[in-house]
């Protein structure tokens, strides 16, 4: 399927591809993406490794050069992959938006 | 260190994996599985978190051996593997340990366990049928064949339980993925 025909992301790729825009391990992607959520998403590793072939396979993030004979394996962002969060971000904007316009502000 | 042996055989994997959170929470750590042989140690209770998984590759196999190499880096050891299965445990100090966080590698995973559950089932059913056929066809006596194909039907029948279980969770699952991700 052509990635134009693309819908939301789901929350873990977000968090992952957020997570990667400094270059990071595995591990460090989980602690990092537990601290921004604020305790609330704690990946798991299965789940976690999925996401980070599935993307490296998209071209939205690559393992960083020179890190091959480290044991642990550092993945950053790519130009597609960045470009890919900002346009997902436009679409949370709108979702906030209207959510706000419709419910009101007490649901900040 | 004390160790304590208990064979035990499972179909269901999360009953399987709650009976080995008991034993941990009474200080009996998991160290060894083989054939039906539980291996624990003894130490200090709640102290680990064990989880079960399905490999979609051999464990031995470098997709499989990269996958634990990624799992150590995360903190999560491997206690045994069994043909496909694995036995991981985390720190509980680590704080929740789940192998997996969303629906969508949920379902893959119980998806995984079915498919191996459904093709079993499936390549038992004709050797079943043929035994049953060659063995009436040859006039060996009923009292002799009879606790073997009683082997075969309860085989069966566990193996058609677990596939269906599984594949409800399969769509209760889906189901949930229509509202929630």
């Amino acid at each position: 399927m052509p990635d134009e025909t693309r819908g939301p992301l789901t929350e873990t790729v977000f968090y992952v591809l957020l997570a990667l825009h400094t270059p990071l391990h595995g591990y460090g992607v989980m602690k990092y993406v537990n601290e921004i959520s604020d305790g609330r998403i704690n990946l798991g590793p299965g789940t976690l490794y999925g996401a980070l072939t599935t993307l490296t396979e998209k071209g939205w993030i690559a393992p960083v050069p020179g890190s091959a004979d480290d044991r642990k394996k550092n993945y950053v962002v790519t130009d597609d992959g960045r470009s890919i969060v900002v346009e997902e971000l436009k679409r949370l904007d709108e979702l906030l938006r209207n959510g706000r316009r419709v419910v009101g502000e007490e649901s900040r | 260190m004390k160790t304590k042996t208990v064979h035990k055989l499972y179909w269901d994997f999360e009953k399987e994996e709650r009976w080995l959170n008991e034993m941990s929470a009474k200080g009996l750590n998991l160290v060894r599985y083989r054939w039906g042989t539980y291996t624990f140690e003894t130490g200090a209770p709640g102290e680990w978190i064990y989880r079960l998984e399905l490999l979609p590759t051999d464990v031995r196999k470098p997709d499989g051996r990269q996958y634990l190499e990624f799992m150590s880096e995360a903190g999560v050891q491997t206690v045994a593997t069994y043909m496909r299965w694995v036995y991981f445990r985390k720190p509980a100090a680590d704080g929740p340990f789940e192998v997996f966080s969303d629906l969508d590698s949920r379902i893959a995973h119980y998806q995984r366990i079915l498919t191996m559950f459904a093709s079993v089932t499936a390549a038992l059913l004709p050797i079943t049928v043929v035994n049953i056929i060659n063995t009436t066809r040859n006039g060996s006596s009923l009292a002799f064949v009879l606790p073997f194909f009683a082997i075969y039907l309860a085989l069966i029948a566990t193996l058609a339980t677990q596939t269906i279980r599984l594949s409800r969770r399969v769509r209760e699952l889906r189901e949930q993925k229509r509202v929630y991700e």
